[in-house]
């Protein structure tokens, strides 16, 4: 009958080479020097482009990694769906121990916003901790275009229009210029 | 009338002292004088009219009416002139008036005709030119006597003479300026043409006749050029030159009593414009015919030495003949062809040359150093196609374009040579660096500072850059002499790193001189030392630094060496896996050559995986001799009829090579238990080191035993144990099999497709359609399909059928790390909107700093964005990537 008959089998393998990986202890950030603040924004930069949440991006600009820009898309099933944001970050040198500055660079027809493009948002101000990061800060705003705070409006037309939701949404469209 | 017109003109100041009788006598001997004009000129030689004629004059001369009689006399003579001489001589050439000049070139007859009709014709107008000189001197004697009889100077009248000839010439070039018909300067043209055509076959004759008759080769043009002109003189062995050259210069002497005869006629520039214009037509029509198509024979001495045999002689015998400036007093030292190397012999037997035969010698030998350049720059790219056959071509070429300076011309024209017929789709990444490397050979010879070549080889680079397979391509060449063409065409089995070294070795001999520079060779270089030529970039250094390096020029291609080196790694790596016995030599000799050029630290990688096969060699001897003292396992192994002797292990140190594809892999039971025994055996020897077996990886040569027949196969592991698991279950379905040997379903049927179609095993649908069945053929059955290969022949699996590699490569490598910039590059353009490539590069330099971080080139982002334009994932408006919506 049939037999196979291995004649000469030639095998490769790989040798695990001890690996002396000593782990460098963490710097503790006593005095905030540039150089963590870049580290930093650098990281949350990786963790933003990874994360690949949708509707929400930022990068820095050319060659300043203490200026981004941002980009926000209304989210689905509010007055802002199919919109685009354009916001810009401005981060503090003791970052993240201060929080960075957020604002609309795009026109936006929302009760918190002014027209200036000011933010009112806790997490910006009084509420604002290093935990937080850029990919936090635009999913609040994204969330915040949804579920405005209309008790303490930076823009009151905007916040007593926002009990009706059709004139809102025609308020939005007919004040929306979208990003060349 | 005409004359009652000049008349009242010219006797307007005296009109007031006339009397009646005067002006009677004065009347009559006008008409008397303008009769006898008209007879006289009619007559054609007959002068019975001239004392009658002679003695009117003189009256009206008396008179005070000598320029009266002159104009009336020149104007008859111009009319007469105008209506026998010039119409008549024009007539002559009516018949070519409509004949383009391209059917008569082709007619040899025709030019026969010309030249016969062009010497009648001047012969006619001559021999009328003559008589009318000859009124001309009648009228000149009658004013003479009349003068003598006033008993003024001779000397004045002398001038007078000469005034009235030369307005004479001038009146009658005049009119057949006038009435000159378009074609005559074609008619001249081909009379020239034709006389030396006929003048070159006799040279030609001549030359070919010296070759057989005698074979001083030397001699012949001394022995040519010196006979035309030395008429009288006899040779020892002469005779037969003698009566050639006798005809010879017959002819040179019919064409220079044209050309004479011409000249008289006023058509100085036209004549010499024709033979001009017909000796540049032979010498083109001779360079085109010597120099053809085949680049293996240098052809620039036989042209320059046909310039002087033909065009110069017949130059030199025609200007000797007419009498005007040969000139054997005068040196000339200055104006001598900077060309003619050698003074002495150039112009045997004629003296030193006069200024106008070497200003035509100039001037030929510039247009045929021309016409030889255009004419191989038109065919640059066969030339550099055959380059080191054509080299003689290529010298050629070199020296012309020392002389006319006319480089540019070669790179447009080579450029777009190599764009219409190089760098097209068709052309394959080989052929294209094979026509790189000869360009640049060939090239460095015309221009050994290589600014030419720059911009030569710029589009050829621009074009590789585009290719995905270049930098493969490159390597292989570089690395590999036998299989760098796919063809086995031109491969010489040297690589061409190899040859680039042995280049190089023989510069640096050739070099050594020049360690022990002193001041006087200092000053000997200082004094060679040319400018560069005024194409060159200033922004690219200067001359000594731009040696031409042909691998630098190649790594230009790619960009970095790094990318090479990289490349090369990959390359290495296969290779080095697919061997199975340990024998390295070729691969440590190209690392060293390898070495020379790119350094040792960035070979470093590549040295320690050939040292890890160097150390897998005495490893693997060293645990196979001690494993195979008796001992338990190995008896049992024994048993089995597997030992340990059939196995060989490369072990690599993985962190050096290139990442390496693994696959997971069940091999059966018997080689397991080898593999195990031998890491375990491993381990002792090497504490704390164990080995990972990459168990998809390697080769397997095998034999298959049927009842009637053995066949022999070197295959891969998988291959192996799916024919392995055949042996105890003559049947499997696809499912199972693959979780026999642990390996996907789909990996499977692909692999298996390899002993379907050897035979050995049939396919067939199962009871699930995604289900096949696998079955040992029974050797009987198909007897057909296995009959080719009965016997014990052994099959050779080289390499894996779809391209599969044991590691991955340098694409796939980039491909994965390019895709986590891909998500940069999305977030860049989502908040900048349109971003320049520049600008990505930068940013993604900048901010980019992850593990690995940005460290790909210009051209690799580009081919990266190229790539996701393609995918729709981008779009390049004017040079602009912008994020396409979705």
């Amino acid at each position: 009958m049939t037999t196979v008959n291995n004649n000469n089998n030639h095998n490769t393998q790989v040798t695990n080479p001890t690996m002396t990986a000593s782990k460098q202890p963490l710097p503790t950030a006593k005095s905030v020097d540039t150089q963590s603040v870049l580290k930093r924004l650098q990281s949350e930069l990786m963790a933003l482009m990874m994360g690949g949440d949708s509707g929400i991006s930022a990068f820095p600009e050319e060659d300043n990694i203490f200026c981004w820009k941002g980009t926000i898309t209304g989210s689905k099933d509010t007055v802002f769906e199919g919109t685009d944001y354009k916001l810009s970050f401005s981060f503090p040198t003791d970052y993240p121990f201060k929080p960075p500055k957020v604002k609309f660079e795009t026109g936006c027809f929302h009760p918190n916003v002014d027209v200036y493009g000011n933010i009112c948002l806790d997490i910006l101000q009084d509420k604002w901790s290093s935990a937080y990061d850029v990919r936090t800060i635009l999913l609040s705003i994204q969330s915040l275009l949804g579920e405005p705070n209309t008790s303490s409006p930076l823009n009151t037309q905007a916040a007593s229009l926002w009990s009706n939701q059709e004139e809102y949404r025609k308020m939005v469209e007919k004040l929306y210029k979208p990003i060349p | 009338m005409t004359m009652d017109a000049t008349s009242s003109v010219c006797n307007l100041a005296i009109l007031e002292s006339l009397d009646e009788n005067l002006i009677g006598e004065i009347l009559e001997s006008w008409n008397g004088f303008c009769f006898t004009t008209e007879s006289l000129l009619k007559g054609n030689g007959d002068l019975s009219f001239g004392s009658e004629f002679e003695s009117h004059a003189q009256t009206l001369c008396k008179h005070g009416l000598e320029s009266l009689v002159q104009e009336h006399f020149l104007r008859s003579l111009e009319n007469t002139f105008e209506k026998n001489g010039a119409s008549k001589f024009w007539r002559h050439f009516d018949p070519y008036s409509n004949v383009a000049v391209l059917d008569i070139d082709k007619d040899p007859i025709d030019e026969v005709e010309v030249q016969h009709v062009l010497c009648k014709a001047l012969e006619e107008l001559s021999l009328e030119k003559e008589y009318q000189e000859k009124y001309l001197l009648m009228l000149v004697h009658a004013l003479q006597s009349f003068k003598d009889k006033e008993s003024e100077g001779r000397q004045s009248s002398e001038a007078e003479r000469v005034r009235l000839f030369s307005k004479y010439q001038l009146i009658m070039a005049s009119v057949l300026m006038a009435t000159l018909p378009r074609h005559f300067p074609d008619v001249l043209h081909w009379y020239f043409k034709g006389k030396l055509e006929e003048l070159s076959s006799i040279m030609s004759r001549v030359c070919e006749d010296d070759n057989e008759s005698q074979d001083k080769d030397d001699m012949d043009l001394d022995e040519r050029s010196k006979l035309p002109c030395r008429t009288g003189d006899m040779d020892i062995d002469g005779c037969h030159h003698q009566r050639r050259f006798l005809e010879n210069h017959k002819l040179v002497k019919n064409i220079g009593m044209v050309v004479r005869d011409l000249r008289s006629l006023g058509f100085t520039s036209m004549a010499e414009d024709a033979y001009a214009s017909a000796i540049f037509m032979l010498l083109k029509a001779k360079v085109h015919d010597l120099a053809g198509d085949d680049f293996r024979s240098s052809v620039l001495e036989s042209i320059k030495g046909w310039i002087q045999a033909v065009p110069l002689q017949f130059l030199y015998a025609l200007l000797a003949y007419l009498g005007d400036s040969v000139n054997y007093d005068s040196p000339l030292s200055g104006l001598r062809s900077p060309l003619a190397s050698y003074p002495s012999s150039c112009y045997p037997g004629m003296g030193v040359p006069s200024e106008g035969l070497v200003r035509w010698q100039l001037r030929l030998e510039y247009f045929a150093y021309e016409t030889l350049q255009d004419l191989r720059i038109a065919k640059l790219f066969e030339i550099v196609v055959d380059y080191p056959d054509s080299s003689p071509a290529i010298e050629d070429l070199k020296q012309c374009l020392e002389y006319t300076g006319q480089h540019s011309k070669l790179v447009d024209s080579f450029i777009s040579a190599l764009r219409y017929r190089l760098l097209t789709a068709g052309a394959s990444t080989y052929d294209i660096l094979h026509q790189y490397i000869s360009t640049i050979k060939a090239l460095r010879t015309i221009d050994p500072a290589g600014i030419f070549l720059e911009a030569v080889g710029e589009p050829i680079r621009e074009y590789l850059k585009g290719r995905k397979d270049t930098i493969k391509c490159i390597v292989t060449m570089l690395t590999d002499g036998t299989s760098g063409d796919p063809n086995g065409a031109g491969s010489t089995g040297d690589s061409l790193l190899e040859e680039l070294n042995r280049e190089e070795e023989n510069q640096e001999n050739t070099d050594d001189d020049d360690i022990n520079t002193d001041d006087k060779q200092a000053w000997i270089n200082a004094q060679r030392w040319e400018p560069d030529p005024a194409e060159a970039d200033p922004l690219k250094g200067s001359r000594h630094r731009r040696k031409v390096d042909i691998l630098g020029m190649i790594v230009g291609i790619i960009g970095s060496k790094d990318q090479l080196v990289n490349e090369y790694r990959v390359m290495l790596a296969e290779k080095l896996l697919n061997k199975s016995d340990y024998d390295i030599d070729s691969e440590i000799r190209t690392l060293e050559l390898l070495k020379i050029h790119f350094g040792e630290s960035s070979m470093q990688r590549c040295e320690i995986m050939l040292n890890d096969l160097i150390d897998s060699k005495r490893t693997n001897t060293n645990i196979k001799a001690t494993i195979n003292q008796p001992s338990q396992s190995g008896a049992e192994l024994r048993d089995q009829g597997v030992s340990l002797d059939i196995l060989n292990a490369t072990i690599i140190s993985s962190n050096f090579w290139p990442p390496i594809q693994d696959e997971a892999l069940n091999i059966p039971g018997p080689m397991e238990q080898l593999l195990s025994d031998y890491g375990k055996r491993f381990t002792e020897i090497k504490t704390p080191r164990k080995l990972l077996w990459k168990k998809s990886l390697g080769t397997v040569k095998l034999e298959l035993q049927f009842e009637d027949r053995a066949l022999q196969f070197t295959v891969t592991p998988i291959h192996a144990s799916i024919i392995m698991q055949f042996q105890d279950q003559p049947s499997w379905t696809s499912k199972n099999l693959a979780a026999a040997i642990g390996i996907p379903v789909d990996v499977l049927n692909r692999r298996i497709i390899f002993w379907i179609s050897k035979g050995i095993l049939a396919d067939s649908l199962g009871v699930d359609t995604n289900d096949h069945t696998y079955t040992m053929v029974d050797a009987m059955v198909d007897a057909g399909k296995t009959g080719v290969n009965s016997g014990s022949c052994e099959e050779l699996l080289v390499g894996d059928e779809d391209g599969e590699r044991s590691v991955a490569s340098v694409e796939d490598q980039l491909r994965k790390e390019m895709t986590v910039y891909e998500k940069f590059i999305t977030g860049m353009l989502t908040n900048f909107g349109s971003t320049a490539l520049d600008r990505i590069h930068n940013t993604l330099k900048m901010f980019c700093v992850a593990d690995p971080p940005y460290d790909k080139s210009l051209q690799q982002l580009q081919s990266f964005l190229s790539g996701l334009v393609a995918e729709e994932k981008l779009e390049l408006r004017d040079g602009m990537y912008i994020l396409k919506k979705s």
